[in-house]
């Protein structure tokens, strides 16, 4: 039996909780809308089958590079409604081995992905993540990215701290 | 940049600039349109694909690699859904995608890249040579870079046009990317109906 002072404390670890979730949906300048992510294949067959380790790489960047393994890109509207400007600096989700901030430059046709430190995001203004421009690349999917499902991941700000997000599966 | 893309863009802003009768198209004209350059490859299933065995059909084709999260996915995903719009004439539009990676995009995992998009497309490997032969036939550039700053191993830089060849083999359109579905549909139509 619990005592009514327990179910106190639990009501208040309850309410203080959800007070963390709302909080923690957007920081108090950042503002994350319509996150989606493409569909994607976790491709365990293939390079991954013989390890995610790409042994020539390894040795030329002196730490573990993969050559295979399914990849994903997720995308979203930020909008900074603060007075200093903020920056996208780094992403983190559980269904990936390595998360990244990747752009991609249209060159006469030619699309060169490039990975980016990080993703200026002005004040009082909004950049839009879409193909053929920044998105949060996944490399080394863990599962299968398949619509109507999601994809957790979580953006970290420069100023506006850790955001986290479900990125809708397209 | 390979004349032929040169010469293709030309022929878009030409169009474009003088609402010539090729206009009608919302995608690049190639005008004068040429015979398609055969594609002979495998597909995903070990079989032999010949693309001159598709007329009849239009085919769009794509030269891209399953590495890459962004265009490629986008534009598979994007002629998908052209095809499920063009309904009982989806069965007459063909989409097929050349690797430009045939190291990373071995058979099995073309298989499992064709199964997450639902079947919707065929995927074409061969021998090196044999790919870097249908990439020159179509001008289409791939360029393998090795980038500070990713755990990829590598990544390849490639040409992002979707090659369309109408039911008689004629190359008639490059699509940009970008390109709107409907804008896609509506010059697939056109090619179907002549």
């Amino acid at each position: 039996m619990r005592s009514p002072r327990s179910i106190l404390a639990v009501s208040l670890l309850l309410a203080g909780s959800a007070f963390v979730a709302i909080a923690s949906a957007q920081s108090s300048t950042i503002k994350v809308s319509d996150p989606w992510a493409r569909r994607a294949a976790a491709m365990s067959h293939g390079d991954m089958s013989k390890g995610s380790m790409d042994k020539g790489s390894m040795d030329k960047g002196g730490m573990g590079k993969m050559g295979g393994g399914g990849t994903g890109a997720v995308y979203a509207t930020i909008s900074n409604s603060g007075a200093e400007a903020d920056a996208l600096v780094a992403a983190s989700s559980d269904a990936a081995q390595t998360v990244e901030l990747h752009e991609v430059i249209n060159e006469g046709g030619v699309m060169k992905m490039r990975p980016v430190p990080k993703i200026a995001v002005p004040a009082g203004g909004k950049i839009e993540m879409k193909p053929g421009g920044y998105h949060v690349m996944l490399l080394g999917l863990k599962r299968d990215l398949k619509p109507g499902e999601k994809v957790a991941v979580t953006l970290k700000f420069e100023r506006g701290g850790n955001v986290p997000v479900e990125a809708a599966v397209r | 940049m390979q004349a032929f893309v040169r010469s293709a863009i030309v022929a878009v802003a030409l169009a474009v600039a003088t609402s010539a009768p090729a206009a009608e198209f919302k995608g690049g004209v190639l005008a004068p349109p040429k015979a398609a350059p055969n594609v002979a490859l495998d597909t995903q299933d070990g079989k032999s694909f010949e693309l001159t065995r598709e007329r009849g059909k239009v085919v769009a084709l794509w030269f891209g690699y399953t590495f890459c999260p962004d265009v490629c996915p986008t534009t598979l995903a994007e002629l998908s859904q052209a095809r499920t719009q063009l309904g009982p004439d989806g069965k007459r539009f063909r989409i097929v995608f050349v690797t430009v990676d045939p190291e990373r995009d071995t058979p099995a995992r073309l298989r499992e890249y064709v199964k997450a998009f639902g079947g919707s497309f065929t995927a074409l490997t061969g021998s090196p040579e044999q790919l870097a032969q249908a990439r020159k036939a179509y001008g289409v550039v791939a360029e393998k870079r090795v980038v500070a700053g990713t755990a990829a191993s590598y990544l390849i830089d490639h040409s992002a046009f979707v090659y369309v060849i109408d039911p008689g083999g004629q190359l008639r359109l490059m699509f940009p990317f970008g390109m709107s579905i409907p804008d896609m549909v509506h010059d697939i139509k056109l090619l179907l109906q002549r």
